[in-house]
């Protein structure tokens, strides 16, 4: 969660984040957030165990092919082995996509980007995208 | 499978409980800009 590392900057634009996950809470407590209190994170992580807003906003499950036969899949784990981190078990569904959208002060999306696979916007992109709706 | 919101669109209703214990509703940010970001699995 590279935002929290950079949230001075986030607070610096006035603005607010919502993770939404779905899998079970313990499950991301130990995973996620092993290394922290939640309740002092500075936005909110809402869980919605039926993915119900997941299909509502549009965001797919991928296909296998999608996950495991892309190389950056494979990259980025080694990258994290080798930063020292653990390999954790998947969780409850490894094909479902996420996706990063910025909502304006108006309430109108600014920034929209479902994910096609394992990919993520770089933070700076999205910071970007924050300074423009904040105006 | 409802479409994705593309930008200018209105954004969707999102009000969800949180892995604290309270509430999370969009429309009570509203005035500020929000980072909505859908994670994918745990782990």
């Amino acid at each position: 969660m590279k935002v929290r590392q950079r949230w001075e900057r986030w607070e610096a634009l006035g603005a607010a984040a919502v993770f939404v996950v779905f899998d079970a809470p313990e499950l991301l407590q130990r995973t996620m957030f092993d290394d922290i209190e939640v309740a002092s994170l500075p936005f909110a992580v809402a869980v919605d165990r039926e993915r119900v807003s997941y299909g509502a906003w549009g965001l797919r499950r991928a296909r296998h092919r999608d996950i495991w036969l892309d190389p950056n899949v494979y990259r980025t784990y080694w990258r994290l082995l080798r930063a020292g981190d653990r390999l954790l078990p998947g969780g409850s569904d490894v094909l479902q996509l996420g996706g990063d959208f910025l909502v304006d002060a108006r309430g109108s999306i600014a920034y929209a980007r479902p994910q096609e696979r394992d990919d993520r916007p770089a933070v700076g992109e999205l910071l970007a995208a924050a300074k423009r709706a904040a105006g | 499978m409802a479409h994705t919101p593309r930008v200018g669109d209105p954004a969707l209703a999102l009000d969800l409980p949180t892995l604290g214990g309270g509430r999370v509703a969009l429309t009570d940010l509203r005035g500020r800009p929000v980072l909505v970001s859908f994670l994918r699995h745990a782990g």
